[in-house]
């Protein structure tokens, strides 16, 4: 194709038709512009946010089944079986130790820690203070990013420790290093020291106080686990893999971090389409701009292709000579876009001021290069077909 | 017998349809010879050019038969008759004719290009060599807004013999030239015509330039008027049948 005398030629004409190169190719640059921008942007926005919501806390949690089975009813269906209740854990997962080892055998799934969850309160300076107890192994402070987040202290669950989140530990003027007591609902009291404060970024995660996962069982008075946190490697995939779960374990239940955000997930979908709702009118503007400017082109060239058909051109030869225009403009346009988008991206993650990033992949420098190279190219059809259908003779006959 | 590259049988060429229509080429008959040089005169107006044309395969006669080479070529295929032009035909216009895009030296290869792509070296050389017997070399890296009109025809006669033709249709080339430059043009296609065997078909209505042809047919209204052998007529001789106004109305 690229040693062909109509890629030739038609490279020639957009060279020597610099003017009107010059403006498809800035069109089509600002299209894929603002296409990639556009789409690395709403990537980073959502990323970020998806990552807010469910980056520090688990993507799926294995919770107790908290219902017992009904017995079937019917006088004919009735048997003494039916009577015998299936066995459920209902407030809490007993033999907790299968699924950890289950769950580790799957490569989608990145870290499983089982946790302990319960409130209590705390008296200090006369005032009692509701919290939200957690008590986790190590793995579970790692889901919980609590390592990187400490402001005061270390990380560390041992003894009588405890690491209490920033909201709360400011609430109570608490800093690492001190002693407190801690109260359970039937009045039992245990004593902790704070071993650091952190920072997680989210409201509910900065409410939380983690105990060890030990401590927490013999103070909630919890026999086997509240639940199993577990975070997987493609965050939207949690709700497949759930349901995958859920369908081979009828004991517990595996709720994902979709099932209880779905407003977020709406709106994520809202932007998504209201994204993709304006690429798509960027396409078309982009597609009839080349189709408009090379449709004048094939009338201004008509004098040279009445002389290349004289010539021996065939109908199909002069329509190529106008889609590989349109091909050519659609990848250099596309091309520069791409790196216009990267540069916009830049100043805007730099001079704007966002808290988020700017991410892409290379099906979002790939995606709209197809595009534009695609609307181009199709867009050089008309043009194309105008070139075809011309006779010799009209542009002879006529000088 | 007489070894003709063109037969053309009953040629009628209307231009138009339904209630406008133009009848322009009436039942022409005409052979033309291989390796000649004929001259086709007449009028304004007189269906010269569109005879031309039709014996170019550019546009197709109405009716009648058009045989070149042996074969039939009224009522072939647009693609079939485009690839005929370009094997077996060169074409040099009044108005030259050349892509603006491209320099001298690329416009005569441009008919190589067509046909088979890229032109390697050797053909180059060939176009390059055409250049120097034309006496443009020096002008093979100009546009052709950088050239005059001679030369800008001196390249469209390179571009017309690149690929070899067997016949050339040229189509007033010296209209638009003064009449010094139009005289080392002519004598250059009929020297050009004389060493490639090459058949020349062209339309003038300068009558010194056909007296210089092989053969001089006259149009009027769309018929033939006459055909005049300049060898066996001899110069004076067909001087004297032109003014001859018979066929004129």
């Amino acid at each position: 194709m690229f040693r062909s005398y109509e890629w030739m030629i038609a490279l020639r004409f957009l060279k020597k038709g610099k003017g009107q190169t010059v403006l498809i190719v800035l069109g089509v640059a600002m299209g894929v512009a603002v296409q990639f921008f556009l789409s690395s942007l709403m990537s980073g926005l959502q990323t970020s946010l998806v990552d807010r919501t469910v980056g520090a806390a688990p993507h799926i949690t294995v919770l107790p089944a908290d219902s017992l089975p009904g017995y079937v009813s019917g006088a004919q269906k009735a048997s003494s079986d039916n009577r015998k209740p299936i066995y459920s854990e209902k407030t809490e997962i007993l033999s907790w130790q299968q699924y950890p080892e289950d769950l580790k055998k799957d490569g989608a799934i990145k870290s499983i820690s089982p946790a302990v969850n319960g409130s209590g309160f705390i008296e200090r300076g006369g005032v009692t203070v509701p919290v939200i107890l957690k008590g986790v192994t190590d793995e579970g402070l790692k889901l919980y990013k609590i390592p990187g987040n400490i402001v005061s202290g270390k990380a560390e669950l041992s003894g009588d420790s405890a690491l209490f989140g920033k909201k709360i530990a400011d609430r109570l003027s608490l800093s690492a290093g001190d002693k407190l007591n801690l109260k359970n609902d039937r009045g039992e009291q245990i004593f902790v020291q704070v071993n650091g404060v952190f920072d997680i970024g989210s409201e509910a995660g900065n409410g939380l106080v983690f105990l060890s996962l030990d401590r927490a069982r013999s103070f909630l008075r919890v026999g086997g686990v509240s639940s199993i946190e577990v975070q997987v490697v493609d965050v939207f995939a949690a709700d497949k893999l759930a349901k995958y779960y859920a369908k081979g374990n009828t004991r517990v239940k595996f709720e994902s971090w979709q099932s209880k955000n779905r407003e977020l997930l709406q709106a994520l979908s809202a932007q998504s389409s209201s994204t993709n709702t304006i690429l798509f009118f960027v396409i078309i503007s982009i597609s009839l701009g080349i189709a408009s400017v090379l449709g004048i082109a094939a009338v201004q060239k008509q004098r040279q292709l009445g002389i290349l058909k004289a010539m021996g051109t065939s109908n199909v030869s002069a329509a190529k000579i106008f889609i590989y225009q349109g091909f050519a403009l659609g990848l250099l346009g596309s091309f520069l876009g791409v790196l216009a988008g990267l540069a916009l991206g830049y100043m805007f993650v730099t001079f704007a001021g966002v808290n988020f990033g700017f991410d892409f992949s290379a099906g979002m420098i790939i995606t709209p290069v197809i595009l534009a190279c695609l609307a181009s190219t199709l867009a050089s059809l008309i043009p194309a077909r105008k070139a075809a259908g011309l006779s010799p003779i009209e542009v002879i006959r006529n000088g | 017998m007489a070894d003709n590259i063109i037969s053309a049988k009953n040629i009628n060429k209307v231009y138009g349809a339904g209630n406008i229509k133009a009848q322009v080429l009436f039942d022409i008959n005409l052979e033309i010879e291989r390796n000649s040089f004929t001259a086709l005169i007449g009028p304004s107006g007189s269906g010269k050019s569109t005879l031309l044309n039709c014996l170019a395969l550019l546009d197709p006669p109405t009716s009648g038969s058009i045989v070149i080479d042996g074969k039939e070529q009224a009522g072939k295929d647009v693609n079939s008759l485009s690839k005929f032009r370009n094997d077996r035909i060169g074409f040099v216009f009044q108005f030259h004719y050349l892509l603006p895009e491209f320099t001298a030296l690329e416009n005569i290869l441009i008919p190589y290009n067509i046909r088979h792509g890229k032109a390697p070296v050797n053909i180059v050389k060939e176009a390059e060599r055409l250049m120097e017997r034309i006496g443009i070399l020096g002008e093979k890296n100009k546009y052709q807004g950088e050239m005059s009109g001679g030369q800008q025809q001196r390249v469209s006669i390179a571009r017309a013999l690149i690929n070899k033709p067997a016949l050339i249709f040229a189509d007033e080339p010296t209209g638009n030239l003064d009449t010094e430059t139009g005289g080392a043009v002519l004598s250059l296609m009929k020297e050009i015509n004389a060493e490639n065997n090459t058949t020349l078909v062209m339309v003038t209505h300068d009558r010194d330039i056909a007296l210089q042809s092989d053969r001089v047919v006259e149009l009027v209204n769309g018929r033939i008027c006459r055909s005049i052998n300049l060898k066996a007529a001899g110069v004076e001789g067909a001087e004297k049948q032109l003014e001859n106004r018979s066929c004129y109305p």
